[in-house]
């Protein structure tokens, strides 16, 4: 992007300050000096941005470090002193890990859940012919449409006649439901995209159709695998309406919820409300941060040969 | 080892209107390096596909030794394939590539790396070993996939235009390794490729195919003498055989005024309409003009060795091109009209509606 932006005004630039310039001159030069900064105003508007998405979280990161006097007296302010109370206080507290850990079963049941079933749906979309295939892949596209918030009412009733009301298979289930569409839509084109000649290839070397399916159409579609894995789980972890209908004692809340309750429970304390936020939210980022490249690398697809 | 036997096998793909390949009757001896060759579309590569599994076969029977093969599945059939685009497994090892099937079949590992590394040899893979595909150039892609069909020693190796995708200098050094190899290993090999010039130079026998049939199996040499029919003797041959009309008249074959030269068999059989083939190199120049076929130089291909000679000449009233191979250079120039005439054996006359050979 900087390398793109900058090639403009260099070549403006380059004629004056060398004076008479040969014919081939003109002509930017690859690697002879590496740009490094681009336009500025490029650089102004990715900070505009920056700031907008970042700075919510570094305020509520940041306020966890002081005092409620602190953030009353100077609300943009920075620590001063640094205060670690507050997420000692919630660190140690039974609650947080009690509704951290029904986060975490929820959100790698979920995953589990959304990638096993996922792979062997787009599998069968993408590599088998029958009947209705069309309308299948159709009917999985149609679920992007249909979002949990607009279904939430049908859904309770559901859950409740299973009798999962209070139980974390409760959001398991659907969240594994509402997972489906999107692994299935990032899934199918890449296990589409494996040649038939390799499927060939394998079956002549002796591999069954389930063989092909763990040992070929599995590690080439990884990075995708690896995406949508990564997707279902920040979606899960970052759930809020559903595990607001399903769960009722405070024992089964997950996350969302317990900094739902904890806000209510301690709306005097800001600081304390801010640290217990920033701990709930971090896992999510941490993921995202350490797997965003593999994301973005699995939804440009493809199998290379 | 073994022979493959293809009696009456036919494939009718779904849907279509005519089966791909009717029915096929080939038989391919122990050890034989057979090419299937034709245009696209021919049936070719189905029937190879047949032989290998990957099509079902609607009709007929196809055997390898005195097994009856039609209804097993590819793995039981003790083939190996190579494919056009090497098929390699993106995501593993060369290593791992030439393995794999030694692996599933449950070769213990010990001789399984033993059998990888003799066949790396061969090919000259040893150092690439670890490597995975994607960081290999095409020609080393491809004799991967040949190390890949070399390590199950089986019992048919079936090719699928294997050099297409070389660029054209690999594709002559590969031939001639491929060609040597099969000879080396002893291994009965079906080759299928649209390229005569491939067919000619690697088969033991050459099957030519149009439109799913077999024109003519025969040796390389043997196509190129005798052509069995008007498809064989266009397709095989580069630059192609001139092919003329002509009209028989009392067991003599005129081209206009030019009398063409025929042996005893055709002026016994042929009669109204025919088509009269001579190859490039059989022509022969009349030193004296008016004798012989007139042609009109439009085109002079000087390659060194020798020339080719294209021009026009007036054949029942439409003007068609005719090359002529001449030796000596530089003595005809475009504009030129020379006569050209050549001797009976090497004038093969075909029945034009029929397309069959009517000379010996």
């Amino acid at each position: 992007m900087s390398a793109a932006t900058s090639g403009v005004p260099s070549l403006r630039a380059r004629p004056a300050r060398h004076g008479v310039q040969p014919k081939h001159g003109v002509k930017p030069k690859h690697g002879d000096k590496p740009q490094k900064w681009g336009n500025p105003g490029v650089y102004f508007i990715a900070l505009l941005f920056i700031s907008v998405s970042v700075g919510p979280v570094l305020y509520i990161i940041l306020g966890g470090f002081r005092t409620n006097s602190q953030i009353t007296v100077s609300p943009a302010g920075l620590p001063n002193p640094w205060v670690f109370s507050n997420y000692i206080g919630v660190l140690k507290s039974v609650t947080f890990w009690g509704e951290f850990a029904n986060s975490v079963i929820v959100g790698v049941a979920t995953t589990a859940g959304v990638v096993v079933l996922g792979v062997m749906v787009s599998f069968a979309l993408a590599r088998y012919e029958f009947r209705l295939k069309g309308a299948t892949y159709s009917l999985f596209a149609a679920g992007l449409m249909f979002p949990l918030v607009v279904a939430i009412t049908p859904l309770f009733i559901i859950v409740k006649d299973l009798g999962l009301i209070d139980s974390l298979t409760g959001i398991i289930i659907p969240q594994i439901a509402f997972g489906l569409p999107t692994t299935v839509i990032i899934l199918t084109p890449f296990l589409r995209a494996i040649p038939k000649d390799i499927e060939e290839a394998a079956a002549i070397d002796g591999t069954s159709r389930l063989g092909f399916f763990f040992r070929m159409a599995i590690p080439l579609a990884l990075p995708g695998v690896i995406t949508v894995a990564i997707l279902a789980f920040i979606a899960s972890w970052n759930n809020y309406i559903l595990p607001l209908y399903v769960l009722n004692s405070q024992a089964n809340y997950t996350l969302p919820l317990g900094v739902q309750q904890f806000s209510s429970e301690y709306s005097q304390d800001t600081a304390r409300v801010l640290a217990f936020t920033s701990l709930s939210m971090m896992p999510a980022l941490i993921f995202f941060g350490f797997f965003q490249r593999r994301i973005v690398g699995g939804l440009t697809g493809a199998v290379k040969g | 080892m073994a022979s493959i036997r293809f009696e009456k096998a036919q494939r009718w793909y779904p849907g279509a209107d005519a089966p791909a390949v009717p029915g096929i009757d080939l038989e391919i001896r122990d050890g034989e390096f057979m090419v299937l060759v034709g245009p696209s579309g021919c049936g070719k590569s189905t029937t190879l596909r047949m032989l290998a599994g990957l099509e079902a076969v609607n009709e007929g029977k196809i055997f390898i030794g005195d097994r009856d093969i039609t209804a097993l599945p590819p793995k039981d059939r003790d083939i190996a394939m190579v494919f056009q685009n090497y098929a390699l497994y993106p995501h593993m090892s060369v290593e791992d590539n030439m393995a794999f099937a030694l692996k599933i079949a449950k070769v213990p590992a010990q001789q399984r790396k033993q059998r990888v590394r003799e066949a790396a040899e061969m090919l000259g893979l040893t150092e690439y070993l670890q490597r995975k595909p994607k960081a290999l150039s095409g020609g080393q892609r491809q004799r991967v996939a040949m190390g890949r069909a070399i390590v199950r020693s089986p019992q048919v190796f079936c090719m699928d235009e294997p050099l297409s995708n070389l660029d054209a200098k690999m594709r002559v050094q590969t031939r001639t390794d491929i060609a040597k190899l099969q000879s080396d290993l002893g291994t009965t090999t079906v080759y299928v490729t649209h390229d005569q010039v491939e067919a000619m130079t690697m088969g033991d026998r050459v099957a030519v195919m149009n439109v799913g049939e077999l024109q003519q199996v025969d040796t390389p040499l043997r196509l190129y003498d005798h052509p069995d029919n008007l498809f064989v003797a266009g397709f095989i041959g580069s630059p192609q055989m001139n092919l003329m009309k002509a009209v028989a008249v009392d067991g003599k074959a005129k081209i206009g005024d030019y009398l063409v030269p025929v042996d005893p068999a055709s002026q016994r059989k042929m009669s109204g309409k025919v088509t009269v083939g001579v190859r490039p190199e059989a022509w022969r120049l009349t030193s004296d003009g008016g004798e012989g076929l007139p042609i009109t130089v439009t085109l002079v291909e000087d390659l060194g060795a020798d020339s080719f000679i294209y021009g026009t000449s007036e054949v029942e009233g439409t003007p068609s091109t005719v090359i002529v191979r001449v030796s000596e250079r530089g003595r005809i120039h475009k504009g030129d009209v020379i006569h050209v005439t050549t001797d009976p054996r090497n004038v093969h006359v075909f029945d034009t509606n029929s397309g069959e050979r009517l000379s010996d």
